[in-house]
């Protein structure tokens, strides 16, 4: 089983981190973010596994759900349910948020853009009132989600203000080994910095909002 | 002006409920939607909402007890959660020259491959089918045939017993993809 991914790529985070916690045995190979691993998908997609059977998984929380399941843990509907809204919802507004911070070098507009999603996550998680997104263990959302929002909240204290839900819920996830490694890895300790390459050949992700239609 | 945007995602319901008569479920579950892009939303008895139509339609098939939908090994559910995100985050806010792209990768993939996820009939191709039916309706088929294996793929869904229903029967170029079958 084969792990490929590249530096500064946040989405690499995640399975990086995924590997770590559930400790399955893969090999990981780095390589450019203009590699194409994928031999079906028309541009470079990272991260992409090979697993031992079957084709590239090409997506990062199907890797991790893989993974995962791979380690004994299956994912309930609560935590297809993260997940789905995590590709959805959460991930838009984050690059457009790593975008505004890293890119055109706006840190300030960064709240403003995420308190949708975290308000969201916020009344959940106060709702639910568990110490995991999907119960009292930690479910592959959990570790998807940490790792999606690692870079940007952990280099800042004032994003998540009085979310106290969010904010116990995340503690618990950047205290972690898994994370904290899979971190290091990606953004070579450069925090949001790291991923300035990697954001630059992103679509601007605002403009793409404009030319979308919604009539 | 050509926009599946709004199109797409408000077909969701009706999705839900055709699969649900595909998974010859006995009592119609109701659907309601949150949001701009509204997303659909189905209140169960035993707890909160489940939100999604990924997460709904994974929902529908356990609960018909047709785990084999999902995939029948770890590699084979993988890949049919990676279509069915594939399906929520790319094909549901494609533009007209995204599809293209879409359909171009999809074709590519199933050079050799029966269904998404290998030989076996999934939730995956259910789900895809249904997202790229309304373009396939309103491709020529000159356009068509740029993607010959996403035209057979699409002809093999659309006549697995139950699952076209609702959606009316797209015409594919028969005598030259089936030639071997004629003959």
């Amino acid at each position: 089983m084969k792990l490929f991914v590249s530096e500064g790529n946040p989405h690499c985070l995640k399975v990086l981190a995924a590997l770590e916690e559930t400790g399955v045995k893969c090999d990981v190979q780095y390589v450019s973010h203009e590699e194409r691993v994928v031999p079906f998908i028309s541009r470079p997609v990272l991260p992409a596994l090979l697993p031992p059977t079957g084709p590239h998984l090409f997506s990062s929380n199907a890797i991790c759900s893989y993974l995962f399941e791979v380690g004994g843990k299956d994912c309930s509907d609560l935590c297809n349910q993260w997940l789905e809204w995590e590709t959805t919802e959460l991930q838009p507004t984050l690059l457009q948020a790593l975008h505004m911070a890293v890119v055109l070098e706006k840190g300030s507009e960064v709240s403003k853009v995420l308190q949708g999603p975290l308000n969201y996550l916020d009344q959940s998680l106060s709702k639910q009132n568990t110490a995991y997104l999907t119960g009292e263990t930690l479910s592959v959302a959990d570790i998807v989600m940490w790792a999606a929002l690692y870079p940007i909240l952990s280099g800042s204290s004032t994003i998540l203000g009085e979310r106290n839900s969010v904010k116990a819920w995340f503690e618990r996830g950047a205290k972690l080994q898994s994370i904290q490694s899979a971190a290091q890895k990606v953004l070579q300790g450069k925090g949001l910095q790291g991923m300035k390459t990697f954001l630059q050949r992103q679509p601007n992700p605002q403009s793409k909002e404009i030319q979308t239609c919604t009539s | 002006m050509f926009c599946p945007i709004s199109a797409v995602p408000n077909m969701a319901p009706r999705e839900l409920s055709a699969l649900e008569k595909f998974l010859g479920l006995k009592k119609p579950h109701k659907y309601s939607t949150q949001g701009v892009k509204k997303v659909p939303v189905l209140q169960i008895n035993s707890g909160p909402p489940l939100v999604g139509l990924g997460t709904i339609a994974c929902h529908l098939v356990k609960e018909a007890k047709r785990p084999d939908l999902l995939g029948d090994s770890a590699e084979s559910r993988a890949v049919v959660q990676q279509w069915i995100e594939h399906r929520v985050t790319k094909l549901d806010r494609c533009r007209k020259d995204d599809v293209k792209t879409f359909l171009k990768d999809l074709d590519h993939y199933l050079q050799d491959m029966v269904y998404l996820a290998g030989n076996h009939f999934t939730l995956a191709d259910i789900l895809i089918y249904y997202g790229i039916h309304p373009f396939m309706v309103d491709m020529a088929i000159h356009e068509k045939e740029q993607f010959v294996n996403v035209t057979r793929w699409f002809d093999h869904v659309q006549h697995y017993p139950g699952v076209q229903h609702h959606l009316p029967l797209v015409t594919v170029l028969r005598n030259r993809i089936y030639t071997s079958r004629h003959h």
